[in-house]
């Protein structure tokens, strides 16, 4: 074929109208744009929905610090001391000391003379040698101490009552013993009896009466920081895991029987003991009254040497209390009940477990909770307790709250931006943002108010674990683009190699042409 | 003898139950009865009573609850009864079917394969009735390590006429409504036993519980367990859990004979009896008209039944119960000449189709009077009736006027299952069959189960004999809802039927099921097709068409032209 042959042809067909050089052209672009505009849209139709989280307000929260403040009024009763001369020499011991405690907030103490009642709390030093707190008052007796020494042990025992060791920065051994914050608690007696069938058993006991007595005054005071649901039930047979040690003290004709250290450890028999009912998601703390049957009497708990200590209960980290009660020593069989005075001694242990395992401080030693000599001898000294106590135990309360929201956080920060597949929602933003607003209301109500400050955490704490256990942040992560590629690939493949095929012939075309046309 | 321990055991209830003011009552009991197959059918019954309890009032859900404290009654059973509001609820996990024409009457009338749960709850603005109902499934399958939680609105039904309550209801402001489902797949076995003997006071450790041996009661020919809470105004709250089984002694003795012993049906004896129970009770139906040997001596033996008083026992009890005049047991080769029960009740699905069935009942009277019952069928919606084909015969002869009323639900697709609930009235002595059309859904592919091809276990249908009125007789007054029709009653020319309900087998029903890799074939397919049409439009649109000089230019022309 010659070329002059061919090009008379090629004018022939261009004569048709779709078979000319720039309709084509036109046909390829056309499909072209198409696909492009397609493009977008199908990103958009099958990509996820990933919201933006406030990162960078996230982030901000890590290094702001709580300050909380409080303003105490002092009086000087019988002493010649100079009064101001006094405060400013404990202000300065107190700073000390507060810095010498780590705490994870700012605290800004301020004392003032004279003292008046619109002080968060007061301070009577008086002349005699018994200290003593009542309400939010403390009353100091500087006999006691050597007047030069009178500042610093006044700014110690400020700072033994007005800071908890849960909100110490410093490793503790009380931390992991303290539950972890909740609004609501199960609280979950037990009586087991070892072995009902040994005789001489506990066969009930008066739970409603010991409570009332013992523990509701505690309850009451700390259900501004927890509410408490109450249950209890009685086991008649409570086997425990492993044999106790047998010992001889002395020359007592009565073997003993020891829990050694170790046993304590696994003293809960959880495989054969119901102890709570795990009926709702609340954390339960457990107290159990563990009778040994009839055999293994007295069982007693050893020390490390392997010697009989006094002690009769012990405390399981996180999880309760244990309280062993022996029977006084009989030969008879018969089962007994427990009232309210056998009750007494085993209750008052569970109140003071109670209150280590919610973390309530401890008074400084030295420190009563009422004057020596006032009366006395109700027997219920040491379970109210003070709002100096109380208001420590918020204040530490509300900088675990602080921190765990925070912590979560940027935990899921971290997270959504580690796995690109992981949605989020507007659910999950409009938490993270309520958490966020409710922070802020925590840093700026912490300065007025403790109580208002663990509210506003608590509020926060909720919100942004709901939002990092979002359901609809796992849906697709099951589903990886891989996934939606190989699926769409018998469609893409079939469709882009023709369209790809036919672009780059046209521009080899286009440019052979542009060749001819130079070297012509 | 049975004097003494009797006034012992009254004199050990009163010292409990007066000096320390104990509300709480716990007693347990077990029964053995031998049956005509040479099986021995046994119930473990422990009943707790909570004296003077009342079930919380749905309307104080909104409120705290008061602190519970238990001494014998389950805790976290009566956390669960408490925080949903349930005033009365029976459920029942039974694994196996019930012969009762070869075993009669169960004692225990919940015998349904599989899981079956219905409640009586209070309604109640406060917090609803149906998220109460969710709640209990939920909390009960935490409780019993069971798949109740799917016992969801899919299964659930309110029958209007059968499951009346069995205990009193309260009074509260708005009336008490019914729940009720089942779950036919659901096997039960050690793991839900564990947590059921954890509710016990004693355990397995002492009295006749330390009989419940799992590896003897699941290798029992029948076997459930079920629990029974219910209210009665002059005792409180009753829970009672209980465990039944049917052991084969004769196969799992060497001679081949029917002799049991404790030892023999449970692997163990009673050594220790519980403390904690007021009284503990074994009952041994005695054999009739056969020579027998019973030892040890029972406590007492009245009416041909065997009592022994655990309490009394404490040197460990193993009731052995032998018949010495027989070498091999002969199994019977006729049916009894009386039936064991007063009705029979068999239910099939046929038709070779996967979309069309036939449902086919026949329920035989065995009275000689006729008798009024209820047939209660529930059905998934994927099985669906078709109403106008409903055809009652007797003896081929249609017999419409035996329907006496309907009451039907319309099933929901992918929700509410169908409730069918006729009473029918049953000549003397006669088989009543009931025939229905069906036809099966195709289900969406997401709604199979993991195992597809085995088809879907459809719910036992319950018969419910109700109580005949004769007006010319109105005076049966000592027929209660649980004896047995006594002679007496049959004297007065007009017997009145058991009214214990009998189940049906399950049925297993074959549906459609798709190719599961269906969905990646049709997006395959689909793929396959756009890309051919757009390859053809596509390479028709851009293909440069070259004339090809062979002939004269009249021949080029009309090739272009075409």
């Amino acid at each position: 074929m010659d070329a002059a042959q061919v090009d008379s042809d090629e004018v022939v067909i261009k004569d048709v109208a779709f078979q000319s050089e720039s309709i084509r052209r036109r046909v390829l672009t056309s499909y072209w744009i198409v696909v492009l505009l397609a493009l977008p849209l199908w990103w958009y139709s099958t990509s996820i929905q990933r919201l933006s989280l406030p990162n960078s307000r996230v982030h901000a929260q890590e290094s702001k610090q709580l300050v909380f403040s409080a303003d105490i009024g002092v009086t000087v009763e019988g002493l010649n001391f100079d009064a101001q001369q006094l405060v400013r020499n404990v202000g300065d011991n107190l700073k000390d000391v507060i810095r010498s405690r780590e705490l994870g907030y700012v605290f800004d103490v301020k004392l003032y003379v004279p003292s008046s009642s619109r002080h968060d709390y007061t301070v009577t030093i008086k002349n005699s040698t018994d200290s003593y707190v009542l309400a939010n008052h403390l009353s100091f007796g500087a006999a006691s101490h050597s007047p030069s020494e009178v500042p610093f042990k006044l700014a110690n025992t400020l700072g033994d009552l007005l800071t908890s060791s849960l909100a110490s920065k410093r490793h503790h051994d009380e931390e992991h013993r303290v539950m972890q914050y909740a609004p609501r608690y199960r609280l979950a007696f037990s009586l087991l009896n070892e072995d009902a069938t040994a005789g001489n058993t506990a066969f009930g006991w008066e739970i409603q009466e010991a409570i009332n007595r013992s523990l509701s005054p505690s309850l009451k005071q700390l259900s501004a920081l927890h509410n408490f649901t109450i249950e209890s039930h009685v086991q008649f047979h409570a086997p425990l895991a492993f044999t106790p040690k047998n010992l001889v003290v002395g020359d007592s004709t009565i073997p003993l029987h020891g829990l050694t250290q170790e046993q304590l450890t696994v003293f809960i028999n959880s495989a054969d003991w119901v102890v709570s009912s795990g009926v709702s998601n609340d954390p339960v703390l457990h107290f159990v009254l563990y009778v040994p049957s009839a055999s293994r009497r007295p069982l007693r708990i050893l020390d490390t040497e392997g010697n009989p200590t006094a002690s009769s209960a012990f405390i399981v980290p996180q999880w309760g209390g244990v309280v062993i009660y022996n029977p006084p020593v009989t030969t008879s069989t018969e089962n007994f009940h427990l009232d309210v005075s056998m009750l007494r001694n085993p209750f008052s242990i569970f109140q003071t477990q109670l209150l280590a395992l919610l973390g309530v401080p401890q008074l400084p030693s030295g420190i009563n909770t009422a004057p020596r000599n006032a009366d006395n001898n109700n027997g219920e000294t040491g379970t109210g307790r003070t709002s100096w106590q109380l208001d420590a135990l918020l204040r530490a309360r509300a900088l675990e709250a602080t921190k765990g929201s925070t912590e979560t956080m940027t935990s899921i920060v971290k997270l959504v931006k580690q796995i690109d597949g992981m949605p989020v929602g507007k659910d999950v933003l409009d938490d993270v943002r309520g958490a966020l607003d409710a922070l802020d209301e925590v840093y700026t109500s912490a300065l007025h108010s403790p109580r208002l400050a663990l509210s506003h955490a608590r509020d926060a704490a909720v919100r942004a674990s709901r939002a990092f256990f979002n359901p609809g942040m796992l849906a697709l992560l099951y589903f990886p683009a891989e996934h939606t590629l190989a699926v769409y690939t018998p469609l893409f493949a079939p469709v882009g190699v023709p369209l790809i095929a036919a672009a780059l012939r046209e521009m080899r075309d286009w440019r052979a042409r542009k060749q001819a046309a130079r070297t012509a | 003898m049975v004097k003494s321990t009797l006034a012992a055991a009254i004199s050990v209830w009163l010292v409990l139950t007066s000096a320390h003011c104990h509300p709480e009552r716990f007693s347990e009991h077990l029964s053995l009865k031998s049956l005509r197959d040479g099986r021995v059918a046994t119930r473990f019954s422990f009943k707790t009573v909570v004296q003077d309890a009342v079930p919380r009032a749905p309307d104080s859900l909104a409120d705290e609850d008061d602190a519970q404290h238990y001494t014998l009654f389950p805790l976290s059973l009566g956390q669960i009864l408490r925080s949903y509001a349930v005033t009365e609820m029976h459920l029942t996990l039974n694994s196996g079917r019930w012969d009762y024409t070869r075993w009669g009457y169960p004692e225990e009338a919940g015998v349904a394969t599989g899981a079956e749960l219905w409640a009586w709850m209070g309604d109640s603005e406060t917090v609803s009735l149906d998220e109460r109902w969710k709640g209990l499934r939920n909390a009960l399958a935490g409780l019993f390590c069971a798949s109740l939680g799917s016992l969801d609105e899919r299964r659930t039904t309110s029958p209007s006429h059968s499951f009346k309550p069995e205990g009193h209801l309260p009074k509260y402001s708005q009336p008490h409504r019914l729940r009720h489902a089942t779950l036919p797949s659901e096997n039960v076995c050690t793991e839900n036993l564990t947590p059921f003997l954890k509710l016990l006071p004693c355990k397995s450790s002492s009295g006749i519980a330390s009989l419940l041996n799992p590896h003897k009661l699941f290798d029992a020919d029948w076997h459930g367990m079920a629990i029974h809470v219910t209210w009665d105004k002059n005792e409180g709250v009753v829970v009672e859990l209980s465990f039944q089984a049917v052991f084969d002694s004769v196969r799992t003795n060497f001679f081949r004979k029917r002799d049991w012993s404790f030892e023999h049906l449970f692997g163990r004896k009673i050594v220790q009896h519980c403390t904690a129970a007021v009284a503990s009770v074994i009952e041994v139906d005695l054999p009739v008209d056969v020579a027998y040997s019973i030892s040890p001596e029972p406590s007492s033996a009245l009416n041909g039944i065997a009592k022994y008083d655990v309490s009394a026992f404490s040197g460990g009890l193993d009731v052995s119960l032998k018949w010495p005049g027989e070498e091999a047991f002969a199994y019977p080769l006729h049916p009894p000449t009386q039936p064991l029960t007063d009705f029979t009740i068999t239910r099939v699905l046929t038709g070779p189709t996967q979309s069309r069935g036939q449902l086919s009942i026949s329920i035989t009277n065995n009275l000689p009077d006729e008798a009024t019952v209820l047939y209660v069928e529930t059905m998934p919606w994927f099985v669906q009736f078709y109403l106008h084909t409903m055809r009652l015969t007797v003896d081929r002869r249609q017999r419409d006027d035996l329907l006496s009323s309907l009451s039907y639900t319309l099933p929901i697709a992918h929700g509410r299952p169908t409730l069918f609930e006729p009473r029918l009235r049953l000549p003397p002595n006669s088989t009543v069959a009931l025939t229905m059309e069906v036809v099966k859904s195709f289900l969406q592919y997401t709604e199979h189960p993991p195992d597809a091809q085995r088809g879907w276990d459809l719910p036992p249908a319950v018969l419910v004999p109700l109580r005949t009125t004769r007006p010319s007789n109105s005076t049966t007054p000592n027929v209660s809802t649980t004896s047995d029709a006594t002679p007496l009653t049959q004297s007065l020319g007009h017997r009145q039927p058991n009214l214990q309900r009998i189940y049906t087998r399950n049925l297993l029903v074959d549906l459609a099921t798709p190719d599961f890799s269906m969905p990646y074939n049709v997006i395959i397919m689909s793929s396959t097709l756009i890309a051919l049409a757009f390859g053809m439009l596509f390479n028709l649109l851009t293909r440069k068409f070259v004339l090809v000089n062979v002939a004269p230019r009249v021949v080029a022309a009309e090739a272009v032209s075409k």
